[in-house]
């Protein structure tokens, strides 16, 4: 049986197909305006990759994300917030605690052992511990989103910066840049800012081990050291790209929704 | 809903002004707008006055009454303020303001001394709902009803008084049945509906409203219902009088069936004492001590906290919806406590900020729909 799962986020679209349980191919492309197309897009790129001929030959697809409503091949949709609980459990089974961060999102979602969602905190209306936080913040320092993490684990000494707002810690940044202050230290110090903002959110849904972070400002090694510190808890590193997460949770959705339909029919 | 009655009451809710309001205006009736529901309305339906609880429905911008708040003001009185400034609020030949909070206390600032309004005063309520506190209210009222009794002319006995306080509590009492109804398995009316019938209410003369409230009620209990829903919810907040932010939480597939708001039970749920002599009296006890509980109120978070849980279990709820308005800080606190309080007895719960003007409803539809997932509906 292969199944599916669409994850049309603000920044990126995500395809995941699976066989029988086990992940045949994904793709992460950037969302673009039309979030029909990037869906359209990304599903096309994981069947040529899965080398399947057409959609035709996926029994079913679950769709998540901000662009959930608006992928056409999806038999149903599922949030986020669920997928990426389910996702970042079949991954690594002992995750207990999952931070999604996203393109326009911060979550933190307690999981049991079953990978249901057991709690969940969501940031308000604000872009703090998001991908559009950390791309303003790297197109100010001319570092690129990738450079964040390289000169956040470089800085001995962390700025101080106060600012959780995305707007106000721009302005931040730029005094000290101003100020002289080593473009390494600056950077730890956003990171220790950030980490403030989701030590908040995780203390509302409690932190209990194992810890991970999924979405795509998961892959910033630096951000995962900073919070390590914060809290003396490992953070794992998801075995598998954690910005597939939610895809993947929705896929493994789609499985269990054709079983049950399988069976009763 | 097929009748004539729940049209008018969508009517109502969806704009400033309606038909009723209008033929009041239009015979010759005065209207006075009050910001909080502890202002007694009673006294002004003594006085003739139609009493209007004031709302910024169909507010698009502040961009005008922000030269006049920071913000870090709340969304409410910054969107009532822009349409008292663009001259929305001409209907009105007074307004009540109360110090329900420091934003709303700062709008009676700004309104006295920007918008010419006849009639602009300010009530003091009490923070604390002791036997000293109800005295003190009781003053307060005595002053309100001599200034009204003043500038609008109105001679407010004590008999009159005791009929308007008949005729809120009816109101009180039909409102009461219509949640009944929600009670059912399948409910005949959406959360979303509920909230127009209630805001409606608070927009039109009370008798024309009673009668069609009659009808409303006549029509639905005869209603098949609602069924198929995902589960039973109940919203607990402040000053939500938006049935479209309803409507988007119900569109995720919960039907929500009763509410902690000051748009909902927190109105109606009691009466006004009829037996007390003294109707001035019967007023400041239920306004200050008796009707449910606001966060503003100190030292009653326990009262506040007991009296959601029994309408959770009364109507059968699945989980709470809490929602706060940015920058509010009557309810700052009071969610987490509740959070807690709630968690202790295993009943789901989801915090919700929202902004006076429902917009973004992205991230609303997702946590409702998380939320719902969550509980495994």
């Amino acid at each position: 049986m292969i199944v599916g799962g669409c994850d049309v986020g603000s920044a990126t679209a995500k395809a995941v197909l699976m066989k029988d349980g086990a992940l045949l191919s994904h793709v992460i492309i950037p969302s673009g305006t039309r979030p029909e197309l990037a869906a359209r897009k990304a599903m096309d790129e994981a069947l040529a990759k899965a080398g399947l001929g057409s959609i035709e030959a996926v029994d079913y697809i679950v769709g998540t994300g901000y662009g959930r409503l608006k992928i056409p091949f999806a038999g149903e949709n599922v949030s986020e917030i669920t997928c990426h609980a389910r996702g970042a459990h079949w991954m690594s089974p002992a995750v207990r605690t999952v931070i999604d961060m996203g393109g326009q999102d911060c979550k933190a979602i307690s999981i049991d052992d079953e990978g249901n969602v057991a709690d969940f905190a969501m940031n308000d209306r604000c872009a703090a511990g998001t991908g559009r936080f950390f791309e303003a913040m790297a197109r100010v320092l001319d570092c690129g989103f990738e450079g964040l993490s390289s000169l956040c684990l470089q800085g001995e000494n962390p700025a101080t910066i106060s600012s959780q707002c995305s707007v106000f810690a721009e302005s931040e940044v730029i005094t000290l840049l101003n100020d002289g202050v080593e473009l390494a230290d600056i950077v730890a110090g956003l990171h220790h800012s950030i980490a403030r903002r989701i030590h908040a959110l995780a203390r509302r849904v409690g932190l209990v081990e194992d810890v991970c972070l999924s979405g795509g400002c998961a892959k910033n090694e630096g951000l995962a050291r900073v919070l390590e510190h914060k809290w003396g808890v490992s953070v794992k590193t998801l075995p598998r790209d954690p910005q597939i997460a939610g895809a993947l949770g929705a896929a493994l959705i789609a499985g269990e929704k054709s079983s049950a339909v399988r069976r009763a029919s | 809903m097929t009748g004539t009655s729940f049209q008018t009451f969508t009517e109502a809710a969806q704009g400033l002004v309606n038909p009723a309001l209008q033929s009041w205006k239009a015979g010759g009736g005065k209207v006075v707008g009050y910001f909080c529901s502890a202002v007694p309305e009673e006294i002004l339906v003594a006085a003739d006055l139609l009493s209007y609880r004031m709302r910024a429905t169909g507010s698009e911008s502040t961009e005008e009454s922000d030269a006049y708040f920071s913000n870090i003001n709340c969304s409410f009185p910054r969107h009532c303020f822009n349409l008292a400034l663009i001259g929305k609020f001409e209907f009105l030949d007074g307004v009540i303001c109360l110090n329900s909070c420091d934003h709303v206390r700062r709008l009676y600032d700004n309104w006295k001394r920007y918008v010419p309004t006849e009639f602009v005063e300010i009530m003091s309520l009490p923070r604390k709902t002791g036997p000293d506190q109800v005295a003190w209210y009781r003053e307060e009222l005595a002053l309100l009803k001599e200034k009204i009794e003043k500038h609008f002319g109105a001679e407010i006995t004590d008999d009159r008084l005791k009929g308007a306080i008949r005729l809120l509590n009816e109101t009180r009492s039909l409102q009461r049945e219509l949640y009944e109804l929600r009670k059912r398995e399948n409910p005949p009316l959406t959360g979303a509906q509920a909230l127009v019938v209630m805001v409606a209410g608070t927009a039109m003369p009370k008798e024309p409203y009673n009668a069609l409230l009659r009808e409303l009620l006549d029509e639905l209990r005869q209603a098949e219902g609602n069924g198929g829903y995902r589960a039973r919810l109940m919203v607990v907040g402040g000053i939500l009088d938006d049935p479209a932010w309803v409507q988007v939480v119900e569109d995720q597939g919960g039907l929500v069936v009763t509410d902690a708001t000051c748009f909902g039970t927190r109105t109606m749920w009691k009466q006004v004492d009829e037996s007390i002599g003294d109707p001035l009296d019967a007023l400041a006890r239920y306004y200050v001590a008796d009707r449910p509980s606001c966060p503003r109120m100190y030292g009653e978070q326990e009262r506040r906290s007991e009296l959601v849980r029994e309408l959770y279990s009364e109507f059968d709820c699945d989980g709470i919806i809490g929602e706060r308005l940015m920058f509010c800080d009557q309810w700052l606190v009071e969610h987490y406590m509740l959070d807690h309080d709630l968690k202790e007895e295993s009943i789901p719960f989801l915090k919700l900020e929202r902004d006076y003007v429902t917009s973004g409803t992205g991230q609303l539809r997702t946590r409702v729909q998380a939320f719902l997932e969550k509980m495994g509906k």
